[in-house]
């Protein structure tokens, strides 16, 4: 196969492993599981700590009428993550390298800047859940915390890409307990289907609440670290250009598969809408619902809080080390031991140990610290959603065969337009609080 | 490419696929792009790239104002 002059042998390669099989079928699934794993990783650790928060609170404030939103938001993540599953695998780069190399040092320091900001003010969101529901279940968070830190700092240093993929895909399937807490709460299922299915208003209308709920559903299920992190993922693991319709699939599994799950954490919250419960957290709402349903109940939630979490913690610090890695030109691969990608390593062991440094300091303005991710995350996704369509209509490196066709553009253009109208109705809120008070 | 097949027709008429793990592979040849210098300024990108700068500079405007409005420097 030839690209824009570059050959592309794919027999070159000797395998070193190679399994025989017989059968064909047998041999597509098996190529599917060895592709698997960064789509799942990318969407299901966007399910993070703030994920929990936004989606139970969304079901705690309006039952299962945002169900509709997800399902909307389904083919969006498929389609924004596809368009890097597609630029990781012909240049076999990084997303920070092609923003520097494409757009020029000024576009490249600043999107690497802002990606490295709400990353790590994201991190300390995420400790910040683990400190709080280690606390609920009777552990003391100035023992856990840090443990949480090492674990996760542990987890990569193993040098081994397959190593750490393993065990992020099984911590992304204990997710599945998620549609046992959906089940346990017992939903109107009919409810719950025709919510999803139709649009529609809850019972006081359209309100400023309401919207910014949409808005901060929104901005929980697309953000700009999983463009970073999956084009990066999928260079490390060396995909190739045959591997491209398995990363596909992965990645539709993957964000299906995350769009249930955050169905299942709205039906959780709707048990406390139907009750009249309010909650400021999600570990409130798990002591809530145990006190109702059980103790598996509370401590299932509490333990996916910290799942959670964890899943995001890894992805997000991975996102940073390999966009800082790339920039400066370092070696930055979980397949190298770390005498091999010192700089690699130790910006992801720098982000995870402040951050996690941070929450135990008492006191610490961990308000201040949600509202700017918002707001920054906010201000970042429509420029990294830009950036993205203008690369994947590079022809000069995609060539016919990968560049967006016609039909991508339509729907990726509809895309921006609708983060950037979301974007500035969150900056006219932030500017001027006032203006949407009483709608 | 991830399967190869083999049509083994001296011993017996039968395909044997082989699958190979994509970090046990042989690293692919990828599209060069370290040579080719920042991105042609067609027009589309041209007018994207001067949104942007709008739509960055309107939003950290509205951040400062609201920062400084909460740190009572301006008032209203």
């Amino acid at each position: 196969m030839t690209t824009h002059g570059t050959q592309h042998n794919e027999l070159a390669a000797a395998p070193a492993k190679p399994i025989q099989v017989r059968n064909k079928a047998w041999a597509q699934v098996l190529t599917f599981l060895m592709v698997f794993g960064p789509g799942l990783i990318v969407m299901e650790a966007d399910n993070d700590a703030g994920a929990v928060s936004t989606y139970a609170q969304a079901g705690a404030q309006y039952g299962t009428h945002l169900l509709w939103l997800l399902l909307l938001l389904l083919p969006i993540c498929y389609f924004v993550q596809e368009m890097v599953v597609r630029l990781g695998i012909v240049t076999g780069q990084g997303h920070a390298t092609m923003i520097y190399r494409r757009f020029g040092k000024w576009w490249g320091r600043f999107s690497l800047a802002d990606l490295l900001l709400v990353n790590f003010l994201t991190l300390v969101t995420e400790f910040a859940a683990i400190a709080l529901a280690l606390g609920k279940l009777g552990v003391n968070p100035i023992f856990g915390v840090p443990v949480a830190a090492i674990a996760l700092t542990a987890l990569v240093l193993t040098g081994s890409y397959r190593r750490w993929e393993r065990i992020v895909v099984f911590l992304c399937l204990l997710d599945l307990a998620w549609f046992a807490i959906a089940f346990q709460v017992h939903p109107v299922v009919g409810d719950a289907v025709k919510h999803m299915l139709a649009p529609s208003l809850p019972g006081g209308g359209l309100t400023s609440s309401w919207l910014f709920l949409v808005i901060a559903i929104v901005g929980t299920t697309i953000a700009p670290w999983q463009l970073f992190f999956q084009q990066s993922c999928v260079a490390d693991k060396r995909l190739r250009f045959s591997d491209l319709k398995w990363a596909r699939l992965d990645t539709l599994v993957g964000a299906v598969f995350t769009i249930l799950v955050a169905g299942c954490m709205m039906l959780a919250g709707n048990a406390a809408y139907e009750r009249h419960w309010d909650f400021t957290d999600p570990a409130q709402m798990a002591v809530q619902l145990g006190g109702v349903f059980g103790p598996f109940i509370k401590n299932a939630i509490l333990l996916l809080m910290i799942n959670a979490a964890v899943l995001g913690t890894t992805t997000i610090s991975l996102s940073s080390a390999w966009a800082y890695g790339e920039v400066l030109g370092w070696p930055s691969s979980l397949q190298k031991p770390i005498k091999e990608a010192p700089g690699f390593y130790a910006v992801y062991a720098l982000c995870v140990l402040v951050a996690a440094g941070i929450v135990l300091i008492p006191g610490a303005p961990l308000q201040l610290i949600i509202l700017s991710v918002q707001v920054l995350a906010g201000i970042m996704l429509p420029s990294a959603i830009v950036f993205l369509q203008l690369l994947l209509n590079d022809r000069q490196v995609l060539g016919e065969n990968f560049a967006n066709k016609p039909w991508n553009n339509v729907v990726n253009w509809a895309i921006v337009v609708l983060l950037f109208v979301l974007s500035l109705l969150l900056a006219v809120q932030v500017a001027a609080p006032n203006l949407f008070a009483n709608t | 490419m991830t399967m190869t097949r083999l049509d083994d027709n001296v011993q017996q008429e039968r395909t044997v696929f082989f699958v190979v793990h994509p970090l046990d592979a042989m690293p692919e040849e990828k599209v060069e792009t370290e040579h080719l210098g920042p991105m042609r300024m067609t027009r589309t990108v041209r007018i994207c790239l001067f949104a942007l700068r709008g739509y960055l500079s309107l939003m950290f405007g509205l951040l400062a104002f609201r920062v400084l409005q909460l740190a009572g420097v301006i008032h209203g």
